[in-house]
């Protein structure tokens, strides 16, 4: 078969990936729930849930609502804290096969550093993804997503304890200008940035008058964000990441290979499946196969051929 | 969909070829894609993209939701249906949103997109108390393959159904029965109970068919007052197990009936699913949970219910 000839590896900073689709935060629970669906080990790499040091019960329901081409969560961080999470869940995540990428959230800086620190410290543990753009906690770090200096001091904290795993920066789409947190994140040490994160949102009942979340506020996903988060992932490679060398995860409303394509042109080097898992569980692992199927048309024998791609049809 | 026939005026009960390695038990749910995006539902269906174009969203109407539904919308299995070689599940369907309209609209003949089945399932008793299950509205869709389950095996069982009035109610009668007032009838006139021989007590709160009132205080005019041991068409003391589906008020009183005479008692619960797979963690619902601080801990509907013990719950 031709198809041999596309090879779909890719580096995530040190994370060598048998290909560049991964499933998203926040949705891909803790992995055993998608593994009842598909072999892990066909995707690039798994993203947990965000692990804080403590567990958290998280907010009350209504947690969720379904806005027009897209979602609007505040599910609150609930996760079973990083004790839990080394003992019970990463070993069980780890005989899978896949490299683990862990998302870490807190709500002080020594409470990132010990997080990741201990991460660090666990060798199933492939890239430590550092939330700092949950729009739903106000702990949730937020904070250090927005503003550049606090996420610079952030970023140089964690660094000093990540010796052995990819640092990865997840920004926020809440800011003026991305290019801003991408660089302060770069300059502190980040291997990698994976972008964006959901957008802050609000969902009314128009008859009864309330929110339609108790949270009031959630960040928005899906189809939706695609173009935005095109936009971003195009400005961060411009003005950070490509000249720099710095790959990004791209995601934001990925469904089709249609928009890996469009990621991996903007200057992505690997995609996120996030909402689309909801709607498909199986999302990934089809995409992972139409994906060779697109770049062959293509003429492109990796993925790495398009990355930036914007000013060309196909690689041959 | 291999079948589609109203039930009531309000519903109506579709049937989907199933696998024939299908299996699952009463309680368990199946999530179907509601696509509105019409390329993902013409792949999911393996048809070109221009069949498709009766998808796009009608805004005749408020009482239509203008919104696109992203996330699946989960589905009691009803009832399970072997017809010599082939398997069907029936579903139960009510227009009322974005989601229940695609499904109704579908043609018979097209496939759905289902992912099943999910969550947890009702129990038998292990010995051979008396069996009441109580389905209120379209809670009744799980009661029907309950009733089959538990006849087959061997236990004995009684229905209570309510509903506003006649024709809100999710069942077909081979005649309508005849107002009771404030009497207890159980009558044979359920056609989906035909085979199996169980009768059932209707209760409707415009009194037009069987005992004038909430289907609760049907029940609770049977079992007499546990204060007073006045059992009214039961043996006093008769062990009973209790099985429900319904409104959260129906539930609430179930819950409390049964503590109040420490009968068991398997509620089916309903909260909104992002995933139905374990992934968002939306569907949360309290839990008593003793080793908790709080006295509760969040629980998945989808994962840790849909049925959930009645002592269980924490009622909000």
């Amino acid at each position: 078969m031709a198809q041999n000839k596309v090879d779909l590896s890719v580096s995530l900073g040190r994370i060598a990936m048998r290909n560049p689709i991964v499933t998203a935060s926040g949705c891909s629970g803790y992995g055993e729930e998608l593994a009842r669906f598909f072999d892990l080990r066909r995707l690039g790499a798994i993203i947990t849930k965000s692990i804080t040091l403590e567990p958290r019960e998280g907010h009350p329901p209504p947690r969720l609502a379904e806005t027009r081409a897209g979602m609007l969560n505040a599910i609150g961080l609930a996760n079973v804290g990083l004790e839990a999470f080394l003992a019970e869940k990463l070993p069980a995540l780890a005989a899978h096969g896949v490299p683990v990428i862990v998302n870490v959230a807190g709500s002080s800086r020594e409470e990132y550093v010990r997080v990741a620190a201990a991460l660090d410290d666990a060798p199933a543990v492939a890239g430590i993804e550092l939330n700092v753009s949950c729009p739903n906690v106000k702990e949730g770090g937020m904070e250090f997503g927005v503003e550049a200096a606090s996420l610079a001091g952030l970023v140089g904290a964690v660094r000093t304890k990540v010796s052995r795993a990819t640092l990865i920066v997840k920004l926020s789409p809440n800011v003026t200008d991305i290019a801003v947190t991408a660089r302060a994140a770069v300059e502190a040490g980040a291997d990698a940035l994976s972008l964006i994160n959901t957008l802050r949102g609000l969902a009314i009942d128009p008859w009864r008058g309330t929110p339609l979340l108790t949270n009031v506020t959630g960040g928005l996903s899906g189809p939706a964000i695609k173009p935005v988060a095109l936009y971003m992932v195009r400005r961060v490679w411009e003005e950070v990441a490509g000249p720099r060398g710095v790959p990004i995860l791209g995601l934001g409303g990925v469904q089709f290979v249609e928009d890996v394509l469009e990621f991996l042109r903007a200057g992505a080097t690997a995609v996120a499946v996030g909402t689309a898992n909801f709607v498909d569980p199986e999302t990934a692992p089809k995409l992972v196969e139409a994906l060779g199927e697109a770049l062959e048309r293509l003429g492109c024998v990796s993925p790495r051929d398009l990355v930036g791609a914007l000013d060309r049809p196909a690689c041959r | 969909m291999t079948a589609r026939r109203a039930l009531g005026h309000k519903f109506v009960c579709l049937t989907l070829a199933a696998p024939p390695d299908w299996e699952s038990l009463p309680g368990q749910f199946i999530n179907v894609l509601c696509e509105s995006d019409v390329r993902a539902l013409a792949a999911s269906e393996g048809r070109p993209l221009d069949d498709s174009c009766d998808l796009w969203p009608r805004t005749t109407g408020l009482e239509i939701a203008r919104r696109w539904p992203v996330v699946r919308r989960p589905y009691s299995v009803s009832r399970i249906i072997r017809e010599r070689d082939r398997l069907g599940i029936e579903i139960l369907v009510r227009a009322v949103g974005s989601g229940s309209r695609f499904i109704q609209s579908r043609p018979l003949g097209s496939a759905l997109n289902v992912v099943g089945p999910l969550g947890n399932h009702f129990t038998a008793p292990e010995d051979d108390r008396l069996c009441i299950l109580v389905g209120g509205g379209c809670g009744v869709a799980p009661i029907f393959g309950l009733a089959d389950y538990l006849v087959d095996a061997g236990k004995r069982c009684l229905c209570f159904f309510g509903a506003s009035d006649l024709s809100e109610m999710a069942a077909t009668f081979r005649a309508p029965p005849a107002p009771t007032g404030d009497r207890i009838v159980p009558t044979d006139l359920v056609s989906e109970f035909a085979r199996i021989g169980i009768r059932t007590v209707v209760a409707t709160e415009d009194g037009g068919a069987g005992f004038h009132g909430l289907v609760t205080v049907a029940l609770r005019t049977y079992l007499g007052d546990a204060r007073t041991g006045r059992f009214g068409g039961l043996r006093a003391g008769e062990p009973l197990a209790l099985y429900g589906c319904g409104p959260t008020p129906m539930l609430e009183v179930l819950s409390e009936m049964a503590i109040e005479r420490r009968v068991p008692c398997q509620l089916s619960l309903e909260r909104f699913m992002g995933c139905g797979i374990g992934v968002c963690l939306s569907c949360a619902m309290k839990r008593r949970d003793a080793a908790s601080e709080k006295g509760w801990t969040y629980r998945l509907t989808c994962r840790d219910g849909p049925v959930v013990e009645a002592g269980e719950i924490v009622w909000d």
